[in-house]
């Protein structure tokens, strides 16, 4: 806390950010530009310093405290580690492009404005896990940036930043661009592996991880496209300056892809650790209707929303937004003022979940749309009060390791939180039912005649 | 050797194994859909969960804590694990629904989610009364369900290729029968389609399902989703008794169940034996099924003036035993079959010595090329090798049929085979040969110029042996009930053929459908009897290969006892050397 009682924001004096992911030069997703303004030159140290081993790449990366910007978390330079030592098979970098999550929309301006950035953070990864192929997986309907990525990078390959004996070096790396087929599941690690290798987008279950056997049964690891943007970055500062950008907790520079009820919805990039009130009113100029503050998610459909009276102070990174229940995800918060109908946005949700299941584990196929159908009876006036009990069984039913994949973890999370949250609204749109509330309705035969009714 | 702690209960391990394999062996029974032994583990019907927990290590020293009573601390994962997929460590403590209440709280919740876009229509459903969703739904599902939605509707009837009908709302998604075309038949025909609740399984568009063994998806359906063509609709599972035996389709000796209603067998599926077809049975040794019920003799015949004309037993009897006391004997030609048991080929080795005839041959029925080198062998014949074994060398056909058509014979016994049909020899050939006929259907085409006819029971109506071509010794049972009394057959059948339900008979009773015929190893030692020649085996079969195996040494061990259901594997033998 400040002297004045403002709350002291993680993202420390963000007004005078210099923005480095997309930093505002013209043009800068064509290469001449990009090298012009020192693109490629961390590649080129890196490669010309015989000091510099592939594991200082790895340690940087793990002293710069860099998170996985993908939604999970995850710190990257730990990830980098679990990779095994080189043996005879061939290593994978799987760089996931696959953004899909409703909200979320920031890889986006990586692949529009600086792919030359995401390229050079590939080929240094590439060269700190020994890994001469790497895989961006990217999500078809991205049509128009596949292209652009696609001339870029022959143009990088022409200039001797990709392919073989990078920059005269004994580093080789290939670059291969594959598009989606518009999965939402696609984007979970091991589903775009399985994809990637032309089978269908079920996810598989883990052990083995990737690291262990991943593209083709081989050592590899997946990467999101920011992550991997940040990785030239934190090269050039040095990782431990890196880590004092931001919140302490995941630092760095993020892209906050906002959305939802502000002035001025957008990707703006500063700091980790922005306070969620500094975002809605300073950064987008406020809320879009006039209307009070409802509700916000912070990070794309997948992480639970949080009531607009509990987002006093809280910032932009996991351990504030713990506090309440919530994740940073994708740092793509969506902003929902007064008006918005809470059960007709869960329903929205969890129809999204329901249409996208890989269909592959029991609970999250038939669960998914179980919870739609009910939130449906809700939204339309045909709900029961038990209903609401029985979504949040359901959700305990779904979650929590019953499941190969964390799909089912994304899908209940934020109509668990919903319906807890708010839950007088729903219970404003449910009639009132003849039969007593329990959340042991089906327990034992007297209950199952209300069961059924 | 290491240990691991199932609901409180220690087991010693070898190797690598997987719990939920691991459990099965040990006859803990785990509720599990997409898990099949011979397949990849796709760990996706979810319904396997258990609770697992690892001894707690101290991580400085790395050494196990122990608690106050000096017990090592059991650290669970805090997350439910499927069974299927966790690898047996030193010390893993495993918790099932016996046990934990969290475990069998997810396994009904997992059974209430599989069912709610499940039809239920039991009722009409061929797989209900063995279906694996059904007794495990009964056994550790929910006592209702709270799913008050219309269900998922999707395609029904679907005939995905010529011998496999797709029911989709039934599917649970278990890609049990897309791993079996990836993985084991090679075909790759079935895929998955659809996301979601709406996925299925289906073949590239304009493609169908004819695997040669597309059958075998819909043994291991674990639902009734995919079903026989042919056999959809036909039987309810407990109307019909199931008997172990073996096919007789081609030289692989696969083992398998006759599925038989009212004493006409109506399908045959796979049964396990891993010395020979692992699981699996290919879709040609099941669609025969037809041949056992269908254009069956009524029993015997003899030809009286130019004409076949019905008789009894004895008269048949006495007529081939007058046919083959009155040939020259280096006149007769004895065929031997294939097709026959061993038993039966012996005792025509032993008929044909008393008349002091040559020693029987037997017809090679060979099809180059059909062959797969798995299940289905160019050899469309059972029982090659037990000839070989005996002694029965094949024909040169060329030789035989030119002789044949030169009326070299006066006389020519023909074993449970068809001389005209294989086309060894045309029936004008046989115009002025007689001609004693064991036989299986009347589409036996040697049967217009046979002078006795005498009906031989199939090998779902017998008791004997064959052997594969890997050598292997194999029992075959009655499946079903012949004309006549023979108290062999009827052991044979109390203690072999139940159904589903373990009950041992078959409550159908119409007596069309018995057919009045008798097993080979009845009719030679009669014919014998009639000659005057002692051939008298009082207890069978079994008295038969007792003594084949004690004299033979190509047969040494080949016990009834011995082959049980599984059979035994005989050893090896110069080829001719034999006898």
């Amino acid at each position: 806390m400040e002297a004045n009682g403002t709350p002291q924001s993680p993202a420390g004096d963000w007004r005078s950010y210099e923005r480095m992911l997309l930093p505002p030069i013209q043009d800068l997703h064509k290469l001449d530009v990009y090298t012009k303004h020192g693109g490629y030159e961390r590649l080129r140290r890196v490669l010309e310093d015989d000091d510099v081993a592939p594991d200082d790449i790895t340690n940087e990366v793990k002293a710069s405290g860099l998170t996985g910007r993908g939604g999970a978390g995850f710190p990257t330079g730990v990830k980098w580690t679990f990779m095994p030592e080189p043996d005879d098979r061939p290593r994978f970098l799987g760089v996931n492009g696959d953004e899909s999550e409703p909200g979320t929309f920031k890889d986006r301006q990586v692949m529009e404005y600086n792919p030359h950035l995401m390229f050079e953070g590939i080929l240094l990864a590439g060269y700190a896990m020994h890994i001469d192929t790497a895989y961006v997986y990217t999500r078809g309907e991205y049509t128009d940036w596949i292209a652009l990525m696609a001339e870029q990078l022959e143009n990088a390959y022409e200039a001797g930043y990709v392919g073989e004996d990078i920059l005269g070096s004994d580093f080789s790396m290939d670059i291969v661009l594959h598009k989606g087929a518009g999965a939402y599941i696609c984007g979970e690690e091991t589903s775009l592996m399985e994809s990637l290798e032309g089978k269908r987008g079920y996810p598989r279950y883990k052990p083995p991880f990737p690291a262990q056997k991943g593209i083709f049964s081989c050592p590899t690891t997946i990467n999101n496209v920011e992550t991997l943007a940040h990785v030239p970055l934190i090269v050039q500062e040095g990782g431990d300056a890196y880590s004092t950008i931001g919140a302490e907790d995941m630092p760095g520079a993020a892209l906050y892809g906002m959305s939802g009820h502000v002035k001025q919805p957008g990707v703006y990039e500063y700091p980790t650790g922005m306070l969620l009130s500094d975002l809605i009113y300073d950064v987008c100029g406020g809320m879009a209707r006039g209307e009070d503050l409802k509700a916000v998610v912070p990070g794309g459909s997948s992480v639970p929303p949080i009531r607009a009276d509990q987002i006093d102070g809280l910032s932009m990174n996991d351990e504030s937004l713990g506090e309440v229940g919530s994740r940073t995800g994708t740092f793509c918060p969506l902003v929902l003022d007064e008006e918005t109908d809470m059960v007709s946005f869960t329903r929205r949700v969890a129809h999204f979940y329901q249409d996208e299941t890989c269909g592959q584990c029991t609970p999250c196929r038939e669960g998914t749309g179980w919870l739609e159908n009910i939130l449906a009876r809700i939204d339309e006036g045909e709900g029961r009060m038990r209903d609401i009990d029985l979504i949040l069984e359901l959700c305990d039913n779904m979650d929590g390791g019953r499941t190969i994949c964390a799909f089912a973890d994304g899908a209940v999370g934020p109509i668990r939180a919903a319906v807890k949250r708010f839950r007088d609204e729903f219970e404003a749109k449910c009639e009132a039912s003849v039969y007593p509330v329990s959340t042991d309705v089906s327990a034992g035969p007297d209950s199952a005649v209300a069961a059924t009714e | 050797m290491p240990i691991v702690t199932i609901d409180g209960t220690t087991y010693e391990y070898e190797g690598d194994q997987k719990l939920l394999q691991f459990c099965l062996n040990q006859g803990i029974e785990l509720p599990h859909f997409c898990y099949h032994p011979a397949m990849s583990i796709p760990a996706n019907c979810r319904q396997c969960l258990v609770k697992v927990g690892m001894p707690k290590k101290d991580r400085e020293t790395g050494e196990v804590e122990l608690d106050d009573d000096g017990d090592p601390v059991i650290q669970f994962f805090p997350q439910l694990q499927a069974s299927c997929t966790i690898d047996l460590q030193d010390g893993m403590v495993v918790e099932t629904h016996r046990t934990s209440e969290e475990v069998e709280d997810a396994q009904t919740d997992n059974l209430e989610f599989l069912l709610a876009n499940h039809p239920l229509d039991c009722p009409i459903c061929d797989q209900a009364g063995h279906c694996p969703l059904q007794i495990q739904a009964y056994k550790y599902g929910p006592e209702g369900s709270r799913f008050e939605f219309r269900k998922v509707h999707k395609p029904k009837r679907v005939k995905l290729g010529p011998r496999v009908t797709l029911d989709a709302e039934r599917c649970i998604n278990c890609t049990r029968c897309t791993r079996f075309t990836d993985e084991i038949s090679g075909s790759g025909q079935l895929s998955i389609t659809n996301r979601g609740v709406k996925n299925y399984p289906m073949t590239a568009p304009g493609e169908e399902f004819d695997d040669p063994y597309s059958m075998n998806t819909i043994d291991i359906c674990p639902v009734g989703a995919l079903t026989s063509t042919d056999f959809r609709f036909k039987a309810r599972i407990w109307e019909m008794s199931s008997t172990p035996s073996i096919t007789t389709t081609n030289a692989t000796g696969a083992n398998c169940h006759y599925w038989v209603r009212d004493n006409q067998v109506l399908r045959i599926t796979p049964r396990q034996n891993m010395k020979v077809n692992e699981y699996w049975l290919p879709d040609e040794d099941r669609l025969v099924y037809n041949k056992f019920n269908d254009n069956r003799p009524d029993g015997p015949h003899i030809r009286r003036d130019g004409t076949l004309a019905g008789a009894n037993w004895q008269q048949a009897f006495a007529k081939a035993a007058a046919l083959l006391g009155s040939a020259d004997p280096e006149r007769i030609l004895f065929l031997g079959s294939a097709h026959a048991t061993v038993e039966d080929n012996y005792l025509l080795t032993q008929l044909a010595d008393a008349v002091g005839a040559d020693a029987p041959r037997y017809i090679p029925h060979i099809e180059p090329g059909a062959g797969d080198d798995w299940l289905i062998t160019d050899d469309k014949t059972p029982n090659a090798e037990g000839c070989e074994r005996l002694g029965i060398q094949p024909i040169d056909e060329q030789l035989v049929g030119t002789r044949l058509a030169e009326g070299a014979y006066d006389l020519v016994y023909v074993l449970e085979d068809d001389p005209v049909g294989s086309g060894l020899c045309s029936a004008d050939d046989l115009a002025d040969t007689d001609v004693v006929l064991h036989y299986y259907n009347t589409t036996n085409e040697t049967l217009p110029r046979a002078t006795a006819a005498l009906p031989a029971a199939m090998v779902v109506e017998t008791v004997g042996t064959y052997v594969n071509q890997d050598g292997r010794a194999q029992r075959v049972r009655p499946a079903k009930e012949i004309q006549g009394v023979n108290r062999t057959l009827m052991m044979e059948m109390g203690t072999n053929r139940e159904d589903e339900h373990g009950t041992p008979f078959d409550r159908w009773h119409n007596d069309e459908n018995r057919i009045n015929c008798k097993p080979s190893w009845e009719i030679l030692p009669e014919v014998a009897k009639k000659l005057g020649e002692d051939l008298d085996y009082p207890k069978g079969p079994k008295q038969v290969m007792d003594e084949v195996q004690s004299t033979l040494e190509a047969f040494e061990g080949a016990t009834y006892d011995a082959m049980g259901l599984k059979g035994t594997q005989l050893e090896d033998v110069e080829a001719g050397a034999a006898a």
